[in-house]
Protein backbone atom coordinates (compact mmCIF):
# COMPACT_ATOMS: atom_id res chain seq x y z
CA UNK A 1 0.00 0.00 0.00
CA UNK A 2 1.25 3.51 -0.69
CA UNK A 3 2.41 5.69 2.11
CA UNK A 4 1.03 9.01 2.55
CA UNK A 5 2.35 11.34 -0.07
CA UNK A 6 2.99 14.03 2.85
CA UNK A 7 5.22 10.94 4.92
CA UNK A 8 6.45 10.30 1.93
CA UNK A 9 7.92 13.41 1.29
CA UNK A 10 8.83 13.69 4.58
CA UNK A 11 11.32 10.47 3.91
CA UNK A 12 12.46 11.71 0.28
CA UNK A 13 13.53 15.48 1.41
CA UNK A 14 15.56 13.43 4.63
CA UNK A 15 18.07 11.58 2.06
CA UNK A 16 19.24 15.03 1.31
CA UNK A 17 21.39 14.33 4.23
CA UNK A 18 25.20 12.74 3.61
CA UNK A 19 25.32 9.50 4.14
CA UNK A 20 21.52 8.69 4.69
CA UNK A 21 19.66 5.99 2.25
CA UNK A 22 16.10 5.02 2.18
CA UNK A 23 16.34 2.96 5.30
CA UNK A 24 17.98 5.33 7.99
CA UNK A 25 15.32 7.89 6.07
CA UNK A 26 12.70 5.80 6.99
CA UNK A 27 13.63 5.21 10.32
CA UNK A 28 14.12 8.99 11.08
CA UNK A 29 10.69 9.97 9.63
CA UNK A 30 9.01 7.58 11.81
CA UNK A 31 11.15 8.12 14.93
CA UNK A 32 10.31 12.07 14.18
CA UNK A 33 6.68 11.45 13.81
CA UNK A 34 6.27 8.76 16.78
CA UNK A 35 8.33 9.46 19.73
CA UNK A 36 9.66 12.74 18.96
CA UNK A 37 7.21 15.37 17.84
CA UNK A 38 8.83 18.15 19.78
CA UNK A 39 12.14 17.15 18.70
CA UNK A 40 10.53 17.14 15.09
CA UNK A 41 9.11 20.80 15.32
CA UNK A 42 11.76 22.52 16.63
CA UNK A 43 13.90 20.56 13.68
CA UNK A 44 12.03 22.26 11.22
CA UNK A 45 11.78 25.78 13.00
CA UNK A 46 15.77 25.64 13.40
CA UNK A 47 16.34 24.65 9.93
CA UNK A 48 13.70 27.57 8.76
CA UNK A 49 15.19 30.06 10.74
CA UNK A 50 18.49 29.30 10.13
CA UNK A 51 17.88 29.39 6.24
CA UNK A 52 15.83 32.75 6.67
CA UNK A 53 19.12 34.31 8.88
CA UNK A 54 22.45 32.92 8.00
CA UNK A 55 24.13 34.50 4.86
CA UNK A 56 27.78 34.67 4.31
CA UNK A 57 30.03 36.97 5.66
CA UNK A 58 31.31 39.65 3.56
CA UNK A 59 34.57 39.64 4.76
CA UNK A 60 35.55 35.80 5.09
CA UNK A 61 33.04 34.29 3.37
CA UNK A 62 31.62 31.97 6.83
CA UNK A 63 28.05 31.68 7.94
CA UNK A 64 26.94 34.43 9.69
CA UNK A 65 23.50 36.49 11.03
CA UNK A 66 25.20 40.52 10.31
CA UNK A 67 26.85 41.64 7.20
CA UNK A 68 30.54 40.94 8.70
CA UNK A 69 30.35 38.07 11.41
CA UNK A 70 31.63 39.40 15.06
CA UNK A 71 35.36 37.51 14.22
CA UNK A 72 36.07 40.17 11.82
CA UNK A 73 34.55 43.25 13.54
CA UNK A 74 36.61 42.29 16.42
CA UNK A 75 39.39 44.82 17.03
CA UNK A 76 40.80 41.77 19.24
CA UNK A 77 42.37 39.96 15.82
CA UNK A 78 45.55 40.84 14.16
CA UNK A 79 44.12 42.13 10.85
CA UNK A 80 47.12 41.70 9.30
CA UNK A 81 47.20 38.13 8.78
CA UNK A 82 44.71 36.14 6.87
CA UNK A 83 44.68 32.62 7.01
CA UNK A 84 42.67 30.80 4.13
CA UNK A 85 41.09 27.70 5.02
CA UNK A 86 38.89 25.27 2.81
CA UNK A 87 35.65 24.97 5.35
CA UNK A 88 33.73 26.06 8.38
CA UNK A 89 35.21 23.10 10.21
CA UNK A 90 38.66 23.84 9.51
CA UNK A 91 38.24 27.06 10.58
CA UNK A 92 37.10 25.54 13.81
CA UNK A 93 39.89 23.08 14.03
CA UNK A 94 42.57 26.38 13.53
CA UNK A 95 40.64 28.05 16.59
CA UNK A 96 40.90 25.21 18.86
CA UNK A 97 44.38 25.80 18.49
CA UNK A 98 44.84 29.06 20.30
CA UNK A 99 48.22 29.49 18.33
CA UNK A 100 46.61 32.19 16.00
CA UNK A 101 44.88 35.28 16.46
CA UNK A 102 44.28 36.90 12.60
CA UNK A 103 41.39 36.57 10.55
CA UNK A 104 39.99 33.84 8.15
CA UNK A 105 38.85 33.49 4.77
CA UNK A 106 36.95 30.26 4.38
CA UNK A 107 36.79 28.62 0.55
CA UNK A 108 33.60 26.44 0.67
CA UNK A 109 36.04 24.12 -1.07
CA UNK A 110 39.17 23.36 -3.18
CA UNK A 111 39.96 23.05 -6.62
CA UNK A 112 38.99 19.99 -8.22
CA UNK A 113 39.57 19.68 -11.78
CA UNK A 114 37.70 16.31 -12.31
CA UNK A 115 35.21 17.36 -10.88
CA UNK A 116 34.80 20.29 -12.46
CA UNK A 117 35.24 23.17 -9.52
CA UNK A 118 38.14 25.78 -10.13
CA UNK A 119 38.67 28.89 -9.54
CA UNK A 120 34.94 30.58 -10.90
CA UNK A 121 33.23 27.83 -8.65
CA UNK A 122 35.21 29.45 -5.56
CA UNK A 123 35.12 32.92 -6.26
CA UNK A 124 38.68 32.99 -5.86
CA UNK A 125 38.42 36.78 -7.56
CA UNK A 126 36.29 37.37 -4.40
CA UNK A 127 39.43 36.17 -1.99
CA UNK A 128 41.78 37.84 -4.28
CA UNK A 129 40.10 41.50 -3.52
CA UNK A 130 39.52 40.55 0.27
CA UNK A 131 42.81 40.07 0.82
CA UNK A 132 44.14 43.13 -1.35
CA UNK A 133 42.18 45.44 1.71
CA UNK A 134 45.64 46.93 1.91
CA UNK A 135 45.82 45.99 5.67
CA UNK A 136 46.64 42.63 5.05
CA UNK A 137 50.43 41.56 5.29
CA UNK A 138 50.51 38.08 5.72
CA UNK A 139 48.59 35.52 4.05
CA UNK A 140 48.49 32.02 5.84
CA UNK A 141 47.37 29.18 3.50
CA UNK A 142 45.79 26.33 5.81
CA UNK A 143 44.00 23.92 2.59
CA UNK A 144 44.30 20.29 3.56
CA UNK A 145 47.57 18.18 2.53
CA UNK A 146 45.31 16.55 -0.30
CA UNK A 147 46.41 16.85 -3.96
CA UNK A 148 43.35 19.38 -4.16
CA UNK A 149 44.28 21.11 -1.27
CA UNK A 150 47.62 21.37 -2.57
CA UNK A 151 46.35 22.45 -6.17
CA UNK A 152 44.51 25.15 -4.58
CA UNK A 153 47.63 26.45 -2.57
CA UNK A 154 49.46 26.65 -5.18
CA UNK A 155 47.79 28.61 -7.69
CA UNK A 156 46.60 30.91 -4.88
CA UNK A 157 49.87 31.57 -3.47
CA UNK A 158 50.76 32.40 -7.44
CA UNK A 159 48.19 35.13 -7.66
CA UNK A 160 48.84 36.42 -3.94
CA UNK A 161 52.64 36.87 -4.78
CA UNK A 162 51.40 38.68 -7.94
CA UNK A 163 49.64 40.96 -6.05
CA UNK A 164 52.77 41.56 -4.11
CA UNK A 165 51.52 40.29 -0.69
CA UNK A 166 53.16 37.72 1.33
CA UNK A 167 52.14 34.47 1.70
CA UNK A 168 52.99 31.07 4.20
CA UNK A 169 51.64 28.00 3.97
CA UNK A 170 51.27 25.59 7.59
CA UNK A 171 53.54 23.15 7.74
CA UNK A 172 53.46 18.98 8.09
CA UNK A 173 55.19 16.34 8.95
CA UNK A 174 55.10 13.54 11.35
CA UNK A 175 52.29 14.72 14.45
CA UNK A 176 53.05 15.78 17.72
CA UNK A 177 53.79 13.35 20.10
CA UNK A 178 53.93 10.96 16.98
CA UNK A 179 56.62 8.02 16.71
CA UNK A 180 58.22 7.19 13.19
CA UNK A 181 57.29 4.01 13.59
CA UNK A 182 53.76 4.37 13.79
CA UNK A 183 53.88 7.26 11.38
CA UNK A 184 52.37 6.15 7.80
CA UNK A 185 55.34 5.93 5.17
CA UNK A 186 54.16 8.48 2.95
CA UNK A 187 53.96 11.39 5.81
CA UNK A 188 57.62 10.10 6.87
CA UNK A 189 58.63 10.77 3.02
CA UNK A 190 57.43 14.04 2.51
CA UNK A 191 58.54 14.93 6.59
CA UNK A 192 62.19 13.64 5.15
CA UNK A 193 61.55 15.43 1.61
CA UNK A 194 60.74 18.81 3.31
CA UNK A 195 63.17 18.42 6.49
CA UNK A 196 64.63 21.90 7.21
CA UNK A 197 68.25 23.39 9.02
CA UNK A 198 68.03 22.71 12.80
CA UNK B 1 35.27 -14.39 -12.08
CA UNK B 2 34.08 -16.33 -8.91
CA UNK B 3 32.65 -13.98 -6.03
CA UNK B 4 35.37 -15.48 -3.88
CA UNK B 5 38.13 -14.35 -6.39
CA UNK B 6 40.80 -12.52 -4.15
CA UNK B 7 43.41 -10.62 -6.01
CA UNK B 8 46.76 -9.08 -4.51
CA UNK B 9 49.57 -7.25 -4.56
CA UNK B 10 48.80 -5.32 -7.80
CA UNK B 11 50.61 -2.04 -8.97
CA UNK B 12 48.19 0.58 -9.12
CA UNK B 13 47.15 4.36 -9.39
CA UNK B 14 44.32 6.27 -8.06
CA UNK B 15 42.66 8.00 -10.59
CA UNK B 16 39.89 9.32 -8.57
CA UNK B 17 37.73 8.79 -5.60
CA UNK B 18 33.79 9.53 -5.01
CA UNK B 19 32.47 9.19 -1.26
CA UNK B 20 30.50 6.92 -0.59
CA UNK B 21 28.11 6.40 2.69
CA UNK B 22 29.01 7.97 5.61
CA UNK B 23 32.50 6.96 5.94
CA UNK B 24 33.54 4.99 2.38
CA UNK B 25 34.83 5.97 -0.57
CA UNK B 26 34.70 4.58 -4.21
CA UNK B 27 38.02 4.37 -6.00
CA UNK B 28 38.34 4.56 -9.76
CA UNK B 29 41.50 3.06 -9.94
CA UNK B 30 44.08 2.02 -12.80
CA UNK B 31 45.78 -1.59 -12.26
CA UNK B 32 48.44 -2.50 -14.38
CA UNK B 33 47.31 -6.05 -15.01
CA UNK B 34 43.61 -5.31 -14.59
CA UNK B 35 43.17 -2.03 -16.29
CA UNK B 36 40.64 0.24 -14.75
CA UNK B 37 38.32 -0.70 -12.23
CA UNK B 38 35.86 0.38 -9.32
CA UNK B 39 37.26 -0.44 -5.92
CA UNK B 40 34.72 0.17 -2.43
CA UNK B 41 37.08 0.82 0.33
CA UNK B 42 35.34 1.20 3.96
CA UNK B 43 36.15 3.12 6.45
CA UNK B 44 38.47 5.14 4.19
CA UNK B 45 36.85 7.99 5.26
CA UNK B 46 36.68 7.60 9.20
CA UNK B 47 39.05 10.57 10.74
CA UNK B 48 41.36 8.04 11.99
CA UNK B 49 41.76 5.61 8.88
CA UNK B 50 45.14 4.44 7.84
CA UNK B 51 44.07 4.18 4.45
CA UNK B 52 43.89 8.33 4.75
CA UNK B 53 47.47 8.28 4.00
CA UNK B 54 47.77 5.68 1.96
CA UNK B 55 44.85 6.32 -1.14
CA UNK B 56 47.14 9.05 -2.56
CA UNK B 57 46.52 10.17 -6.29
CA UNK B 58 49.98 10.18 -8.62
CA UNK B 59 51.43 7.76 -5.91
CA UNK B 60 52.45 4.31 -6.86
CA UNK B 61 50.26 1.40 -4.85
CA UNK B 62 49.84 -1.77 -4.57
CA UNK B 63 46.26 -3.25 -4.60
CA UNK B 64 44.62 -6.03 -3.00
CA UNK B 65 40.37 -6.83 -3.49
CA UNK B 66 38.08 -8.97 -3.94
CA UNK B 67 34.30 -9.64 -5.12
CA UNK B 68 33.26 -10.44 -8.42
CA UNK B 69 30.68 -8.02 -9.17
CA UNK B 70 31.19 -4.99 -10.99
CA UNK B 71 32.61 -2.72 -7.99
CA UNK B 72 35.37 -4.96 -5.79
CA UNK B 73 35.72 -4.43 -1.98
CA UNK B 74 39.70 -3.09 -1.28
CA UNK B 75 41.55 -5.64 0.96
CA UNK B 76 44.60 -4.05 1.18
CA UNK B 77 46.50 -0.93 0.32
CA UNK B 78 50.32 -0.25 0.41
CA UNK B 79 51.93 2.93 -0.41
CA UNK B 80 54.90 1.75 -2.75
CA UNK B 81 57.17 5.86 -2.54
CA UNK B 82 59.30 6.33 -4.65
CA UNK B 83 57.58 9.15 -6.72
CA UNK B 84 57.35 13.15 -5.09
CA UNK B 85 54.57 14.31 -4.51
CA UNK B 86 53.18 16.36 -7.50
CA UNK B 87 53.19 20.34 -7.12
CA UNK B 88 51.86 23.04 -8.41
CA UNK B 89 51.20 23.16 -12.63
CA UNK B 90 51.98 19.38 -12.48
CA UNK B 91 49.48 18.54 -10.73
CA UNK B 92 46.92 20.56 -12.89
CA UNK B 93 48.75 18.07 -15.55
CA UNK B 94 48.33 14.69 -13.65
CA UNK B 95 44.45 15.89 -13.51
CA UNK B 96 44.87 15.73 -17.38
CA UNK B 97 46.51 12.50 -17.32
CA UNK B 98 43.82 11.25 -15.15
CA UNK B 99 40.97 12.66 -16.82
CA UNK B 100 41.91 11.17 -20.39
CA UNK B 101 42.07 7.89 -18.72
CA UNK B 102 38.76 8.31 -16.73
CA UNK B 103 37.20 9.14 -20.06
CA UNK B 104 39.07 7.25 -22.41
CA UNK B 105 39.77 4.12 -21.20
CA UNK B 106 36.96 1.44 -21.17
CA UNK B 107 36.90 -0.41 -17.59
CA UNK B 108 38.46 -4.07 -16.73
CA UNK B 109 40.66 -3.63 -19.44
CA UNK B 110 44.64 -4.67 -19.13
CA UNK B 111 46.43 -2.09 -20.62
CA UNK B 112 50.24 -2.99 -18.90
CA UNK B 113 52.04 -0.86 -21.26
CA UNK B 114 49.97 2.52 -20.97
CA UNK B 115 49.92 1.98 -17.62
CA UNK B 116 54.02 2.32 -17.65
CA UNK B 117 53.75 5.09 -19.99
CA UNK B 118 51.43 6.33 -17.13
CA UNK B 119 53.82 5.56 -14.09
CA UNK B 120 56.78 6.84 -16.36
CA UNK B 121 54.95 10.60 -17.16
CA UNK B 122 53.68 11.54 -13.38
CA UNK B 123 57.53 10.71 -12.10
CA UNK B 124 59.25 12.82 -14.78
CA UNK B 125 56.27 15.28 -13.86
CA UNK B 126 56.73 14.76 -10.07
CA UNK B 127 61.16 15.10 -10.31
CA UNK B 128 60.45 18.31 -12.58
CA UNK B 129 61.02 17.38 -16.48
CA UNK B 130 59.93 19.60 -18.94
CA UNK B 131 55.82 18.84 -19.03
CA UNK B 132 54.82 19.16 -22.60
CA UNK B 133 57.24 15.97 -24.15
CA UNK B 134 55.65 13.84 -20.63
CA UNK B 135 52.23 14.95 -22.38
CA UNK B 136 52.75 14.18 -25.90
CA UNK B 137 54.62 10.84 -25.30
CA UNK B 138 51.29 9.91 -22.89
CA UNK B 139 48.91 10.73 -25.63
CA UNK B 140 50.22 8.86 -28.41
CA UNK B 141 50.73 6.11 -25.59
CA UNK B 142 46.74 6.23 -24.90
CA UNK B 143 45.49 6.58 -29.03
CA UNK B 144 47.92 3.74 -29.60
CA UNK B 145 46.32 1.67 -26.70
CA UNK B 146 42.63 2.58 -27.05
CA UNK B 147 43.39 1.13 -30.92
CA UNK B 148 43.61 4.48 -32.50
CA UNK B 149 45.98 3.18 -35.48
CA UNK B 150 47.71 6.24 -36.62
CA UNK B 151 51.10 5.71 -37.90
CA UNK B 152 53.04 8.52 -37.64
CA UNK B 153 55.79 7.18 -39.96
CA UNK B 154 53.28 6.56 -42.71
CA UNK B 155 50.98 8.30 -44.56
CA UNK B 156 47.40 7.35 -45.63
CA UNK B 157 48.74 4.92 -48.13
CA UNK B 158 51.20 3.27 -46.80
CA UNK B 159 54.20 5.88 -47.77
CA UNK B 160 57.02 6.54 -45.64
CA UNK B 161 56.39 10.30 -44.10
CA UNK B 162 59.14 12.39 -46.04
CA UNK B 163 60.56 15.34 -43.60
CA UNK B 164 60.70 17.92 -46.09
CA UNK B 165 57.23 17.32 -47.18
CA UNK B 166 53.75 18.88 -44.96
CA UNK B 167 51.25 16.79 -44.08
CA UNK B 168 47.67 17.47 -43.16
CA UNK B 169 45.52 14.83 -41.30
CA UNK B 170 42.28 13.99 -42.21
CA UNK B 171 39.79 12.27 -39.18
CA UNK B 172 39.00 8.58 -40.28
CA UNK B 173 41.98 8.80 -43.03
CA UNK B 174 45.16 9.56 -41.80
CA UNK B 175 48.04 11.84 -43.23
CA UNK B 176 47.74 13.43 -46.40
CA UNK B 177 50.70 14.84 -48.41
CA UNK B 178 49.84 18.67 -49.01
CA UNK B 179 51.25 21.51 -50.48
CA UNK B 180 48.88 24.20 -50.49
CA UNK B 181 48.85 25.68 -47.02
CA UNK B 182 45.01 25.61 -46.30
CA UNK B 183 43.69 24.69 -42.41
CA UNK B 184 46.12 22.98 -40.48
CA UNK B 185 49.35 20.96 -41.78
CA UNK B 186 53.08 19.74 -40.41
CA UNK B 187 55.61 18.70 -41.48
CA UNK B 188 56.98 15.58 -42.14
CA UNK B 189 60.02 16.33 -39.42
CA UNK B 190 57.21 16.62 -36.76
CA UNK B 191 55.70 13.56 -37.60
CA UNK B 192 59.09 11.73 -37.57
CA UNK B 193 60.15 13.05 -34.20
CA UNK B 194 56.50 12.17 -32.67
CA UNK B 195 57.75 8.49 -34.11
CA UNK B 196 60.23 8.53 -32.33
CA UNK B 197 59.33 10.16 -29.30
CA UNK B 198 61.91 13.19 -30.23
CA UNK B 199 60.54 16.84 -28.88
CA UNK B 200 63.76 18.45 -29.06
CA UNK B 201 62.86 20.75 -31.88
CA UNK B 202 60.75 24.13 -30.62
CA UNK B 203 58.69 23.30 -34.42
CA UNK B 204 58.13 19.90 -32.72
CA UNK B 205 56.40 20.97 -29.91
CA UNK B 206 53.64 23.54 -31.26
CA UNK B 207 53.17 21.28 -34.24
CA UNK B 208 52.79 18.14 -32.00
CA UNK B 209 50.25 20.10 -29.53
CA UNK B 210 47.79 20.73 -32.02
CA UNK B 211 48.26 17.04 -33.43
CA UNK B 212 47.27 15.43 -30.36
CA UNK B 213 44.93 18.28 -29.25
CA UNK B 214 42.76 17.33 -32.60
CA UNK B 215 43.04 13.17 -31.75
CA UNK B 216 42.29 13.53 -28.36
CA UNK B 217 39.57 15.83 -28.89
CA UNK B 218 38.31 13.65 -31.90
CA UNK B 219 38.01 10.62 -29.00
CA UNK B 220 36.54 12.75 -26.37
CA UNK B 221 33.77 13.35 -28.96
CA UNK B 222 31.21 15.67 -26.67
CA UNK B 223 33.13 14.85 -23.39
CA UNK B 224 34.45 18.49 -22.08
CA UNK B 225 37.92 18.10 -20.72
CA UNK B 226 37.06 19.61 -16.84
CA UNK B 227 40.67 19.58 -16.34
CA UNK B 228 41.65 21.71 -19.14
CA UNK B 229 38.55 24.40 -18.62
CA UNK B 230 39.36 24.35 -14.78
CA UNK B 231 43.59 24.97 -16.44
CA UNK B 232 42.19 27.91 -18.44
CA UNK B 233 40.13 29.48 -15.99
CA UNK B 234 43.54 29.62 -13.24
CA UNK B 235 45.82 31.37 -16.36
CA UNK B 236 43.28 33.64 -17.15
CA UNK B 237 43.28 35.19 -13.24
Amino acid sequence: MALPSSLEELIEALRCLPGVGPKSAQRMAYHLLQHNPRGATRLSQALATALDTLRRCERCNNFTESEVCSRCQSSKRDATQLCIVEMPIDLNTMEQTHAYNGLYYVLMGRLSPLDGIGPRELAFERLLSRASDGLVKEVILATNFTNEGEATAHYLSEMLHARGIKVSRIARGVPVGGELEYTDAATVAQAFIERRDY
Amino acid sequence: MSAKQRIDGVAAFLLHSHPYSETSLVLDVFSREHGRLPILARGARRPRSALRGTLIGFQLLELGWFGGGEVKTLAKAEWCGGIPLLKGRCLLLGYYLNELLLKLLPREDAHPTLFDSYAEAIGALANGADDAPELRRFEKALLKEIGYGLSFGHDADGAPVEAQQRYGYFIERGLIAIDDAEGFTLSGKTLLDIDADDYSDPRTLSESKILMRQLVSHQLGDKPLQSRRVFIDLHEL
